[in-house]
């Protein structure tokens, strides 16, 4: 076969030096006297937008200059290369990564798409069949973060990317013509040259794709010995774990005698799980009401925002995302917004009440928490935590607790089953939010409750439609909110024409 | 500006004997240069700003030369600046990106195409066209031919595109007509190299001006002219042309040895259909193809002569034209059916995309089917076949191994975007009153109109906002909110608004006024701010808008989301009626940075004090139900696993690309959202007061456990 030119794709976002990359790479191959070509979409897709690169590089020194493509050619793509891990897959469904001939390099990090981002449970892309899929589907490939690589390196990804190409070992280019590339752009080289080799050194070393693990380690310190003596002699294996978290948490949120009433709680949900059967199910029902449990009994009231805001650990935390250098100083200012309600929360009800009938929309502060006197407002408020079990909403979370803990007992001996508590487990999600949010998703809550859970005439209807319906239910109440339109007011816009 | 063109002036001066390295559309700007051009305007958009721009930052060289750069106020302004080449000797280039700049042009085009030129004239067309594109899909063939305007559509290489550069003055001059250069947008962007010729000084410019004004009635459109125009138009004009492009062999054919076959194919076509043969086996990497080639740098007009000559012999031609109408189709058709011919059969969109670009994949598959269907001797069927199904077999296993379509990535409002908490604002004050019919114009504002804002229901055109909510407006219970930018505003804007205001109109109108034309690179306008002198004196919005005749006026800071809210709501409901003006100010935060960073880091170099400034979520507060995402769809703003080992959702979390623009946390405020946004500054160089106040407070606050 004739001699062809080595064709190169490169899926990239804006704003990440794609052009720049391509620039270096026509450098490199004019160094090495070989005919190269380079074209780009940037349009409007500069503006934070998926784009793309196309390059041609004719392998043959000195050659009269070919035709070469303006387009790439599915089929026809020698090495792909994708600055974020969706596009190297959107790559994958457009076939521009054929096993015959394409060497696929990408970096494993994500860049959340908005479409992933917005939505109010989980919704991320599963990125990890991406990478599963990579070694299956292209002739090669070589996967790795390159944005982790380019920031321990003090550049940006393009640098590490052009790295991964050259080492990759289908671009008929030297590594010298290409450091040489970087080199003549002057302004950063050093940095982009510390990228480029760790990337080269990556994308030659044996296991050139990472797949990479998630491990979350807990960082709280364990519980008091006895609640652990408690978790070890009550509970079985398999809940220890999220125990042992749940426990510490709560004695961090409250004290001893909370984590006890938790740990009271769960024993029962516990002694039901087993008497529906739950040991078969890896006593999962137990395992996730725990959870969402402990998750709801340290609810984010304004005593526990202002003690999450006034650790030192916090402090800390901001400081190392704030990154400042050698003496510079670091000043956190809050945006806050309490509302009378959330002041009425920690009240005793008969104070509280007033307080709720003439509730606003809130007074918004910047408070500057690291000061003094922004700090010690913010403290006094956590200092009220021993006075939260007086206070309004403590009663009312109680109360409502037993009532989910309650249907989830009674869901689980009814209907002997564990599935079905389990819907009821999960509704717990919907606590969540501050402020309206959280007013919203506790009506759904509330009439999940009162429709399905403690209405005798659903579990009539059986066992599964009513697991249905509690899960439907649960699941548009949490998907709501501007996921999608928000069909009141386009009814009323509707509405509003004169006449209609 | 987005970018500095310093090292392409270079390129520019470049004389005989050189090689040119560089962007199509920058090669294009050199070959004006090398045709003795003497005036060059235009508008920008993509994928042609870099003409101007290259331009803009050349003055000096072109003052040296003696050619006149001018930014035009629109398309049409461009298109009328041509009509200096109507009546003198002077050869002329204006851009545009089309078909949207063919579409505000065509009015002076009209006029200057039946007028007639002496002077060379010829618009260089950035056809943003297919992926990447952001308008909507025409083409500007339809518009040659309906004005009778000649169309050139180079093969994109930069040596021919240089040539057919030059040819276009020629050409121009040849038949008295204007020429139009088609570049599709990978051809502008299309990094090659050309041998250079030296410039040309224009024969006419303020070194040797014209010392006697022109005039010559039959120039005129007014009745008697008018008519003899049109007759000139097909009685001596198109034949001349059709003699000159044959002369100068502007149209390419290429011999092969497949019998009985042929592809006559636009010039911006050639590439992909070679790359095409290339993959069944049927080409080389030099071009070398099987099948005949008949390559039309020419589009319009088509020379008879030429098509007839190309086809006889032949069974079955293949016509690759992109998008649609299929005019060359159906001119081919017309002319071999006039000429009485029965054969070839044309085949053209039966086997390519009627509609859409003519990506690699759209061309593999109409060239594969032509040649399996045309049976002709030496194709081997299946090779095709082998190609073809490989990309759809590799299709299939993506689609198993990955199951759901990755998610969309389309472009959206930049980091710290003044137009974002606009948005916002226009989101929360929905909240309160309803939906509310918001009418979107073109420019970075029609992102609002994609998630996660959804907000606009139509766009008409650049600074045409206004006008599109005319009709809509009457019949809603609820004012209108148009929304509109400073660039759309001198560019047709102003034209609705003084309608508006002169019909008592009651409606509501934003304009952004962030400085540039940023959806295009940062150029300037009328109303820019910080304007080196050379530049000319900036004109206020406002002062204008109070010119006009503007009652109700407020200007709001964009960030202070809460303003912009209260201002909305304002104007949404005053009892005045009129027109409702809010200048919303927030410069671009790309042309922003530009500037202002370079001086941040010299004063930080320099030792004094600066504060950097960025945003932060705490993640043990939020509790992730996204609203502030739904609210600002900053792409600094996005989510990661979540560090509590409780929760399985992820945490919201704002990333190391946050320029402390501040619409998030000012959201939360707004719109009561949550208490886990802070405002993180960073002192650089800090003051001897700094550190003792830091001291004191790491101090106290260690006393009380709280810093350490």
């Amino acid at each position: 076969m004739s001699p062809q030119p080595v064709t190169i794709l490169i899926g990239a976002l804006g704003g990440e030096g794609g052009g720049v990359l391509g620039d270096w790479l026509i450098a490199a191959a004019l160094q090495e006297g070989l005919p190269a070509q380079k074209t780009s979409v940037p349009g409007v897709s500069q503006r934070t937008g998926a784009t793309t690169y196309y390059l041609e590089i004719f392998p043959e020194k000195g050659a009269t200059a070919p035709v070469m493509a303006l387009v790439p050619t599915p089929g026809a793509i020698d090495l792909m290369v994708a600055s974020e891990l969706i596009e190297a897959g959107r790559a994958m469904q457009n076939a521009y990564i054929t096993a015959e001939r394409t060497t696929l390099v990408a970096s494993t990090h994500r860049v959340y798409a908005t479409a992933e981002k917005k939505i109010p449970t989980d919704g991320r892309y599963n990125a990890a069949k991406i990478i599963e899929a990579a070694p299956k589907l292209a002739r090669k490939a070589v996967l790795f973060d390159m944005l982790k690589l380019a920031q321990e390196a003090g550049t940006v990804i393009n640098a590490v990317l052009f790295g991964a190409m050259a080492g990759c070992g289908v671009l008929p280019l030297s590594r010298e013509a290409c450091e040489n590339a970087i080199r003549n752009t002057g302004k950063g080289a050093e940095a982009s040259l510390r990228g480029f080799a760790a990337g080269y050194a990556r994308a030659t070393s044996a296991a050139p794709v990472d797949g990479r693990t998630v491990a979350i380690e807990s960082s709280r310190k364990p519980a008091s010995s006895a609640l652990s003596a408690r978790i070890q002699a009550e509970f079985p294996e398999v809940l220890r774990d999220v125990l042992e978290e749940a426990a510490a948490r709560l004695v961090d949120y409250q004290d001893t005698a909370y984590a006890r009433l938790y740990l009271d709680r769960v024993a029962e949900v516990l002694a039901a799980d087993r008497e529906a059967g739950g040991e078969a199910n890896a006593l999962l029902l137990t395992r996730e009401t725990a959870r969402l449990l402990a998750l709801w009994m340290s609810y984010e009231d304004v005593i526990r925002v202002a003690d999450l805001k006034t650790r030192a650990s916090r402090f800390e935390r901001v400081r190392k995302e704030a990154a400042p250098k050698e003496g510079q100083i670091v000043v956190i200012t809050d945006y806050l917004k309490p509302t009378a309600n959330e002041i009425a929360d920690i009240l005793p009800a008969f104070l509280a009440e007033p307080l709720r009938r003439r509730a606003g929309a809130g007074r918004a502060m910047k408070l500057p928490t690291s000061t003094v006197r922004g700090f010690l407002a913010m403290r006094a408020l956590a200092w009220l935590r021993p006075l939260r079990r007086k206070g309004s909403r403590y009663r009312h979370e109680q109360i409502l607790m037993e009532r989910w803990l309650g249907a989830i007992k009674y869901l689980a001996l009814a209907a002997r089953d564990v599935e079905l508590p389990l819907e009821m487990a999960q509704c717990a999600r919907l606590q969540r939010g501050y402020g309206e949010t959280h007013r919203r998703s506790r009506e759904a809550f509330l009439a999940i409750l009162d429709d399905l859970a403690d209405n005798g005439q659903a579990l009539a209807r059986g066992a599964d439609a009513l697991k249905q319906a509690i899960r439907q239910a649960r699941e548009a109440a949490l998907l709501n909110e501007a996921c999608k339109p928000d069909p009141l007011p386009r009814r009323e816009q509707a509405a509003l024409y004169r006449g209609a | 500006m987005e970018l500095s063109f310093k090292s392409e002036i270079v390129k520019l001066r470049l004389g005989a004997g050189h090689t040119f390295h560089g962007e199509g559309i920058l090669a294009v700007t050199k070959a004006l240069l090398q045709s003795g051009v003497s005036y060059v305007g235009g508008y920008q958009g993509a994928p042609v700003s870099h003409l101007m721009d290259v331009l803009s930052d050349a003055h000096e060289y072109l003052d040296e030369l003696g050619v006149h750069f001018e930014s035009c106020a629109n398309e049409a302004g461009a298109a009328a600046m041509l009509g200096a080449s109507i009546n003198y000797p002077l050869r002329g280039a204006v851009t545009w990106k089309s078909v949207v700049g063919t579409n505000v042009a065509s009015d002076a085009l009209s006029n200057l195409s039946s007028a007639g030129v002496i002077g060379g004239a010829v618009i260089v067309i950035g056809e943003d066209y297919g992926e990447g594109s952001s308008i909507i899909q025409e083409r500007t063939h339809s518009f040659a031919e309906k004005s009778q305007m000649w169309l050139l559509d180079p093969r994109p290489n930069l040596p021919n595109i240089v040539n057919m550069v030059e040819k276009a003055f020629q050409l121009s001059e040849a038949s008295s007509t204007p020429v139009l250069l088609e570049l599709r947008i990978r051809a502008c962007h299309v990094h090659g190299s050309f041998e250079t010729r030296d410039n040309v000084a224009p024969r006419h410019s303020q070194r040797n001006p014209i010392r006697k004004p022109a005039y010559d009635p039959t120039r005129i459109p007014l009745p008697p002219h008018i008519y003899n125009q049109e007759k000139h138009k097909v009685e001596v004009r198109l034949p001349e042309a059709l003699k000159f492009i044959q002369r100068e062999k502007l149209n390419d054919f290429v011999e092969g040895d497949l019998e009985g076959v042929g592809f006559i194919l636009q010039g911006g076509m050639y590439n992909t259909a070679i790359r095409a043969l290339q993959q069944f086996g049927l080409a080389d990497a030099w071009g070398k193809t099987r099948v005949p080639l008949y390559i039309l740098n020419v589009t319009y007009p088509l020379v008879p002569e030429e098509i007839i000559r190309f086809c006889s012999g032949k069974r079955a031609v293949l016509v690759i034209e992109e998008g649609q109408p299929a005019h060359i189709e159906e001119s081919i058709n017309s002319i071999l059916r006039g000429a009485s011919l029965q054969e070839p059969l044309v085949i053209g969109k039966d086997v390519l995309p009627a509609a859409g670009e003519y990506t690699g994949e759209a061309m593999l598959n109409g060239i594969g089917d032509f040649l399996k269907l045309s049976g002709a001797a030496g194709v081997d069927r299946k090779a095709i076949d082998a190609v073809i199904d490989g990309v759809s077999s590799a299709k299939t296993r993506a689609k198993e191994m990955l199951g759901a379509a990755v998610p969309p990535r389309p472009p959206g409002f930049c980091i710290g975007c003044p137009e974002r908490p606009v948005f916002s604002a226009i989101k929360l004050i929905e909240k309160e009153m309803g939906g509310i019919h918001v009418s979107s114009d073109i420019g970075c504002t029609t992102f609002s109109t994609l998630e996660p804002f959804n907000l606009g229901s139509s766009v008409l055109g650049y600074g045409l906002s206004l006008a599109a909510a005319q009709a809509v407006s009457p019949n809603l219970d609820k004012r209108v909110i148009t929304v509109m930018g400073d660039g759309g505003f001198w560019h047709q804007g102003i034209n609705a608004v003084a309608n508006a205001v002169f019909r008592n109109d009651d409606g509501v109108l934003v304009i952004m006024n962030n400085g540039y034309t940023s959806a295009t690179g940062q150029q300037i306008i009328a109303s820019s701010p910080n304007l080196p002198q050379e530049e000319g004196t900036p004109i206020s919005i406002e002062s204008t808008l109070r010119g006009l005749g503007v009652k109700w006026l407020e200007r709001v800071p964009n960030y202070q989301v809460s303003e912009v809210v209260e201002v909305l709501r304002r104007a949404m409901t005053t009892t005045q009626t009129g027109l409702k003006v809010i200048i919303a100010d927030g410069e671009c935060m790309l042309a922003r940075q530009r500037r202002e960073r370079p001086i941040l880091a010299q004063k930080v170099a320099a030792g004094e004090r600066v504060v950097r400034t960025r945003f932060g979520i705490d993640e043990d507060v939020c509790t992730g139900d996204r609203a502030c995402i739904r609210l600002s769809g900053c792409p600094s703003l996005t989510i990661k696993d979540n560090p509590d080992p409780l929760r399985t959702e992820p945490v919201t979390t704002i990333n190391s690309s946050c320029v402390g623009c501040g619409t998030c946390g000012e959201n939360a405020h707004a719109a009561g959202l949550c208490p886990s946004f802070h405002r993180i500054d960073v002192i650089q160089n800090p003051s001897g007061w700094d550190r003792f106040m830091h001291g004191l407070r790491r101090g106290v606050l260690g006393l009380l456990g709280g810093a350490r």
